[in-house]
């Protein structure tokens, strides 16, 4: 269409496009900016991946991001940059991850698809306390990842352009986490069930509480990422067929890689400062251990469901609980360690000991 | 489904089950015995939203983190960021079009034949790496844009939550693969622009529709449609295809969106067409986003890409493929104001845009 319309007007001079101002004649400045000639890249197996694309001078984030806009790195910024964005994150140590690139591409060959990936019709009826027992874990789980997801989606906007690899790695990690609530949300509904009560949302408050980006991923991706990939890693032991099993193993495969994040992330803030960030740390643990607790606590619902969904009797449901709440704890420590945080475990808050030991 | 008084006695009565509540068993506060079945399209959202799953009310004062559907607790936490209205977030094809963008996800890394890339003219592959560094630049920020409304969204509308995600998940890929094509013949990054920092300025949910995903996203989507243009290679070709394919659904979002409270809040209808007017530049030349793909140094990589080159017959014909872009993407705009209800929009089209609008069908 476009070029019968004006093919009659070829011999004429370049027309004036109302908003686009055809420059009198050739121009061409931006094709002689000083940018850097990256290297052809070598594509392998796993094609044409953001760590080969951002080689040489292109792989190089600084500490500290000079552009108050969206000017890509190794870009030649513009002079007039219009606006300063509301970015406010602007030094490397608050979100890098030396493992992002590498995460997101991952993320991108593991992603999985609820609605068709999930062997739905293996899910037999079973006995009424069962089934709701099942549905009131798939439920909150559903519940915690929406809360994670919410909240790190609304920090993207304070993360500068600079660190592009970190804001591509989140958008992963909001992908997967919005799976994670419609999946668990399905299987709620899936087998003459329905959801299960609300957490009391001590956690959930938390994250949205947290002030610092650093802390958040304490919350989200270090304590309730480790609790959660536990609870994951016994999924086989509450799950009753094959769809309950790949959601478990699914959902596990996904957590592995938030966690790897909140490792590396952990790592990199707590190599570029001094003891105060180490206070920080457990500052953030501290709070992040007690709201937990206090949602444990309370969370009649959800213990009795793991009792009945863990054990063939009461007592060795309880005993599957503690082992659960253990294993979750354990988690949490070794995390830590891999995160150059080790030596955790005297200072885990009291309140979190005391449920882990008395769940 | 219930669950029979008598084993819950029995749970009682075994060891170890003296403090049970079971309460949440006995009489559950959520609905039961849904028993949902995938239908063609696999198990999806739309199927679901069921029976009182299915009932999304436009108000609620649902500010906890319960998702829609769940039981409450009488102490639970509360958020004062949560809105409780549905026309402040709601999208009638919100759940359909976060099915197909989790089916319809692709990977910049391995869908793109990358190693087939031809060698082209230098003139050309700067071109190709300017326009790359325009949209590198940029995508992205429809990123942040809906990520920070996110935290406002209530678990009773938790799927527009939902697509969001899935909108942040497209631009990364955008922002990704355009970078990638820069970097991949040589070239790099080029000149980088005054970008789109505007768009972060939104104050309201219906603004960002308006703004970013109506006009925006709309004047981007018809760009990308028409990358067969300029296109140099089948690696192009597929990766503007691909990109179109996102961005119709974030495009298709925002309109089902602005539908939704023309219909339901029409003393909104002037507010939305002032959001209109800033877009298209009617507030002063600097308010301007509509020009985005159009202008200065875009506008001359896109007329080189358009015409074959920077002799004077192909930079001619260049820009009349360009002006011929320009009429489709201000066309596509109007007629989805008019799927929005804002068809009076002809009238009030800031006079740049008019001149470039075919006559009204009838
Ligand atoms: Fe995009
Ligand atoms: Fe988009």
């Amino acid at each position: 269409m476009a070029e019968t319309d004006t093919q009659e007007d070829l011999q004429a001079a370049p027309p004036q496009i109302p908003g686009i101002p055809a420059p009198p004649q050739l121009d061409m400045s931006w094709a002689k900016v000083p940018t850097a000639r990256p290297p052809k890249p070598k594509i392998g197996a796993e094609g044409f991946t953001l760590r080969l694309a951002d080689a040489g001078e292109y792989a190089y984030a600084p500490d500290h991001w000079p552009y108050e806009n969206d000017t890509p790195r190794g870009s030649y910024p513009a002079k007039d940059r219009g606006l300063p964005a509301p970015y406010t994150i602007y030094d490397k140590a608050e979100v890098w991850a030396e493992n992002s690139a590498d995460l997101y591409e991952l993320a991108i060959r593991e992603q999985w698809k609820p609605a068709t990936q999930i062997s739905w019709s293996t899910i037999e009826p079973l006995a009424g306390h069962i089934e709701a027992a099942i549905d009131q874990i798939v439920s909150n789980i559903s519940e915690q990842q929406y809360n994670s997801n919410a909240v790190m989606m609304g920090r993207l906007k304070d993360i500068s352009y600079g660190y592009h690899e970190v804001k591509l790695y989140l958008a992963t990690q909001a992908f997967d986490q919005a799976r994670h609530v419609e999946a668990f949300r399905k299987r709620a509904l899936a087998n003459g069930g329905g959801l299960g009560v609300e957490s009391p949302g001590f956690f959930n408050r938390a994250v949205y509480a947290s002030f610092k980006f650093t802390e958040l991923v304490v919350y989200t991706n270090i304590i309730r990422t480790s609790f959660l990939l536990a609870l994951c890693e016994m999924g086989d032991r509450i799950g009753r067929s094959q769809a309950d099993r790949q959601l478990f193993e699914n959902t596990a495969n996904d957590l592995r890689r938030h966690l790897s994040y909140g490792i590396e992330h952990l790592k990199h803030y707590l190599l570029t400062g001094d003891e105060q960030k180490r206070r920080n740390v457990r500052a953030w643990l501290d709070r992040g251990e007690i709201m937990l607790a206090a949602d444990m606590r309370r969370d009649k619902p959800l213990r009795e469901a793991f009792i009945l969904a863990l054990g063939d009797t009461v007592e060795r449901g309880k005993a599957s609980l503690r082992e659960l709440r253990q294993a979750q704890l354990r988690k949490l420590l070794r995390t830590l360690e891999l995160a150059t945080f080790p030596g955790h475990e005297p200072y885990v808050n009291a309140s979190l000991r005391d449920i882990i030991d008395n769940p | 489904m219930t669950t029979s008084p008598d084993i819950l006695e029995q749970l009682r009565r075994e060891p170890g089950g003296e403090d049970l509540d079971l309460s949440w068993l006995d009489q559950p506060l959520a609905e039961r015995g849904l028993r949902v079945a995938p239908g063609k399209r696999g198990l999806t959202l739309e199927d679901i939203a069921t029976s009182s799953y299915g009932d999304i009310p436009s108000s609620t004062d649902n500010n906890t983190g319960r998702l829609r559907g769940a039981a409450p607790r009488t102490d639970a936490q509360r958020s004062q960021m949560l809105w409780g209205s549905k026309s402040a977030s709601w999208s009638a094809s919100a759940m359909l079009l976060y099915e197909e963008a989790v089916q319809r996800q692709w990977s910049s890394a391995t869908d793109v034949p990358w190693a087939e890339m031809p060698e082209l003219p230098e003139e050309l592959e700067l071109a190709m790496s300017q326009l790359c560094t325009f949209l590198t630049q940029v995508e992205f920020i429809a990123g942040d844009v809906p990520g920070k409304y996110a935290p406002n969204i209530s678990g009773e509308f938790f799927e527009i939550g939902l697509f969001l995600a899935s909108q942040i998940m497209d631009e990364a890929r955008h922002l990704d693969v355009f970078r990638k094509r820069a970097l991949a013949n040589g070239i790099g990054l080029l000149q980088a622009g005054p970008g789109a920092i505007g768009l972060l300025t939104a104050q309201d949910f219906t603004e960002m529709a308006s703004t970013l995903h109506l006009v925006g996203e709309g004047f981007v989507q018809s760009l990308f449609r028409m990358g067969e243009m300029f296109a140099q290679s089948e690696v192009d070709k597929r990766m503007f295809r691909l990109a179109a394919q996102d961005e119709s659904r974030h495009v298709a979002f925002g309109v089902m969106h602005m539908k939704y409270v023309v219909e339901t809040q029409p003393e909104r209808r002037e507010e939305i067409h002032t959001y209109l007017d800033r877009m298209e530049g009617q507030l002063g030349a600097g308010s301007a986003q509509a020009g985005l793909t159009g202008g200065g140094q875009t506008g001359e990589a896109l007329a080189i890409l358009l015409g074959g080159g920077t002799s004077e017959t192909q930079l001619r014909e260049g820009y009349m493929k360009l002006l011929a872009i320009r009429k489709r993407q201000v066309n596509e705009y109007m007629h989805r104001l008019e799927v929005v209800g804002l068809g009076d929009r002809r009238q009030k089209i800031a006079p740049m845009m008019l001149a470039l609008l075919d006559p009204a069908r009838n």
